[in-house]
């Protein structure tokens, strides 16, 4: 295997495998949210509020792997 | 003229809405045919000035000139550019203030209320109103940078030449450094009304060395109280992991705002380049609620980290309200 295919090979690892756990994290958050929102419609803006932070936060992780295919890909 | 009779559909006539929706399902069909997907697809021949060129990405911010030997990066113009941007937007907003507001009054005076109901429900009363200047610059700072370089035609001027074209003006935040500035003000701001607060207790909690080296000096004076030594050896390595998720902080709060900022910039343009014109419209909605969603999270840590800060003494004497918002923050780092 040549230099470039790994290149190739190892972007996509990065992104698939750091979009991974993210993802499983964002589906915890918004079943934790939805169940919250069952319980008690009233408290529809905050639960929204607090979740929508939560989920940047899961997502800023995707954004890191992102981050790191992105140098791979495209600067070294 | 009494009443305007209702013909067609969405307000104007049917010419029109058919005119309105050929035309944009043309620009989908072309946009798809003229992007790298349709041309895999159906080889046809398009005059070349609609097929768009594979997108140069940098990362690094290029130098585009120098004033006393101190690099100026199109990054940096991008940022003054917004600072010029706010502070001219304000005064011009603030200049005729009004009892009963104009349209753009309004904008602004819900954008900061709402920003200071924020900071009043986090820090409590006293402390919300001390804390909403910075937590709401860096707001202010942070959405109109990305909101600002959605302008169409803002990456679009370039300067130099020789094949070493570069864009005059880059959101700021998609240089790594403009965030990690962003992220050392919000420590400072963190670390001073820590110490203002609990004053040098601040600094104790995380070098709290002091309780360790006494009970060491103990085995010279005769008094060996080896549980003594433990315990304060544990306080001490707990502050060192308190230091250490500081400086994880830091560079979670930089590489956060980067990430999302950078991302979005490369997503816009490999969007424009797979599908031209067609799905850009999309990704530019989307960009708009990244860059708020991203300036409510940075500010609102921000806001977290210092309340935190304050309270950390505090806390011990009266129960806190606000501690079930807090947690679920600390958890999310």
């Amino acid at each position: 295997m040549d230099a470039e295919a790994m290149k190739m090979l190892a972007v996509g690892l990065v992104m698939g495998l750091g979009a991974l756990g993210p993802g499983l994290g964002i589906g915890i958050l918004g079943y934790g949210a939805m169940q919250g929102l069952a319980r008690n419609p009233e408290a529809r803006g905050p639960i929204m509020t607090n979740m929508l932070i939560a989920i940047a936060m899961a997502e800023a992780i995707a954004i890191y792997a992102l981050v790191v295919a992105i140098m791979l890909g495209f600067v070294f | 003229m009494a009443e305007p009779k209702k013909r067609g559909c969405l307000g104007c006539s049917l010419p029109i809405v058919i005119l309105v929706a050929v035309v944009a399902i043309g620009i989908v069909v072309i946009g798809f045919l003229a992007g790298p997907i349709g041309q895999a697809m159906f080889h046809l021949d398009l005059p070349s000035w609609i097929v768009v060129e594979k997108p140069a990405i940098h990362l690094a911010a290029p130098h585009l000139f120098e004033i006393g030997g101190f690099p100026i990066t199109n990054t940096m113009l991008a940022g003054w550019f917004t600072v010029i941007f706010l502070v001219v937007g304000s005064w011009l907003i603030t200049r005729r203030m009004k009892i009963v507001p104009n349209r753009i009054q309004v904008i602004f005076e819900f954008l900061l209320g709402w920003i200071y109901d924020l900071c009043e429900s986090v820090a409590g009363k006293e402390n919300g109103r001390k804390f909403f200047p910075v937590v709401c610059t860096i707001f202010l700072f942070v959405a109109f940078n990305a909101w600002l370089s959605l302008i169409p035609g803002f990456g679009s001027i370039l300067v130099g030449g020789g094949g070493h074209e570069y864009e005059l003006l880059r959101g700021a935040n998609t240089d790594l450094n403009t965030p990690l500035a962003i992220s050392l003000v919000s420590c400072v701001f963190v670390a001073f009304y820590g110490m203002k607060s609990i004053g040098f207790s601040w600094v104790k909690q995380y070098f709290n060395f002091g309780p360790l080296l006494r009970s060491i000096g103990g085995i010279f004076k005769g008094k060996i109280n080896f549980m003594d030594i433990f315990s304060n050896f544990v306080n001490a390595f707990v502050g060192g992991l308190e230091f250490l998720s500081m400086l994880i902080r830091i560079i979670s709060f930089t590489f956060r705002l980067f990430g999302n900022m950078t991302a979005g910039e490369i997503l816009v343009v490999i969007v424009a380049f797979l599908v031209p014109m067609a799905m850009s419209w999309v990704v530019y909605g989307f960009e708009l609620f990244v860059g708020f969603i991203q300036a409510l999270v940075f500010a609102g840590l921000t806001l977290v980290f210092v309340t935190m800060a304050v309270a950390s003494h505090e806390g011990e004497l009266h129960e806190n309200k606000n501690t079930e918002e807090k947690e679920l923050l600390k958890e999310g780092t």
